[in-house]
């Protein structure tokens, strides 16, 4: 999902840095309200953000005969919704970045609004239109999980086009295009990441149920039904 | 037993489908590559605006990692670091449940 440096015009690097700005600067705002108000939030932040790491740098490959690599996201946005996710996500960015030349300080902003804020945004609004239903918990993480993976690539499909409309068609038609570069190789992906981000989810619920209760991340009689039928 | 480690026979089945799709889609498709979708998205890009890939110049300067070794070396300490996260705080998790019990 990386758009490499230089393969974004200036002007829109500028744009999607302006929007990410914002959303980086609430994201330590919240960051450093939540870890202030429970000391128990960094653990739960260690592991959602080692799984963004371990997960962003495996590159697999998929049925379109290319590689892509999982986002990991998912987890980290249930539990500290998108804005904190984008903060973890920047930094991932900005590691492949520096180091790996995958994506570049130009693109640095476009690809954190991919990966860092929308993506996670829709696992988030998936998330939250399914908590309070009877909809079953993990299916619930699953299905965030696995939409915060693929609307990251629609996000880059989207970035793209619009900088590199065709000349036939224009953004539509370019936007088809990167799609299926991009999303249609990640939907295996997305579903791998997501059931092993599930499997993630149960050990917490058994280790620690207490911190997701507190930050409110699923109802009490939900962790607490989970845990013993787990 | 198979109720309680659900999620984990799951996982074990979506990595082995996951594997043999790989498999099969790598001995269908002869011509696959399997190169990174952000070159295939680069290359798009070329094949829109007529501008050769050579022509796109970095906006800002980027180091590359002068082989594909030592690239994969910097992603396995990536992968390393997450790991290190998510191991250590299990580990406290794991620790602090011992404790109550005893």
């Amino acid at each position: 999902m990386h758009i490499m440096e230089g393969f974004l015009p200036w002007q829109w690097c500028l744009v999607w840095w302006l929007i990410a700005l914002p959303c980086l600067a609430l994201g330590i705002y919240q960051l450093k309200r939540v870890l202030k108000a429970d000391r128990e939030a960094l653990p739960l932040l260690g592991v959602t953000g080692g799984f963004i790491f371990i997960l962003s740098s495996l590159k697999l490959p998929s049925v379109t005969g290319s590689c892509s690599h999982p986002t990991g996201t998912g987890l980290s946005a249930i539990a500290f919704g998108p804005w904190i996710t984008a903060v973890i996500g920047a930094i991932v960015l900005l590691f492949q970045a520096l180091f790996l030349a995958h994506g570049g300080l130009s693109t640095l902003g476009a690809n954190t609004v991919s990966m860092g804020i929308v993506g996670p945004l829709a696992g988030w609004a998936i998330y939250r239109g399914l908590r309070d239903t009877r909809v079953s918990m993990f299916v619930t993480v699953f299905l965030a999980c696995a939409f915060a993976d693929l609307f990251t690539y629609v996000v880059t499909s989207l970035e793209l086009a619009l900088a590199y409309p065709a000349q036939m068609g224009g953004v539509g038609s370019s936007f088809v295009v990167f799609m299926g570069i991009f999303a249609v190789t990640q939907v295996p992906l997305a579903i791998l990441e997501s059931v092993i981000l599930v499997l993630v989810f149960k050990y917490i619920v058994q280790l620690r149920p207490g911190i997701l209760v507190r930050l409110k991340v699923f109802p009490e009689g939900m962790i607490t039904a989970a845990r013993s039928d787990a | 037993m198979l109720r309680k480690y659900r999620f984990e026979i799951l996982a074990i089945l979506a990595i082995i489908a996951f594997c043999a799709l790989f498999l099969y889609t790598s001995s269908v498709m002869g011509n696959a590559e399997f190169a990174g979708s952000d070159d295939v998205g680069s290359s798009q890009i070329s094949k829109i605006t007529g501008i050769p890939e050579e022509s796109f110049h970095p906006l800002i300067w980027q180091w590359v990692a002068p082989s594909g070794e030592i690239e994969s070396a910097l992603f396995a300490l990536q992968a390393a670091i997450g790991g290190i996260f998510v191991g250590w705080f299990f580990g406290y998790w794991k620790g602090l449940k011992e404790q109550v019990k005893e």
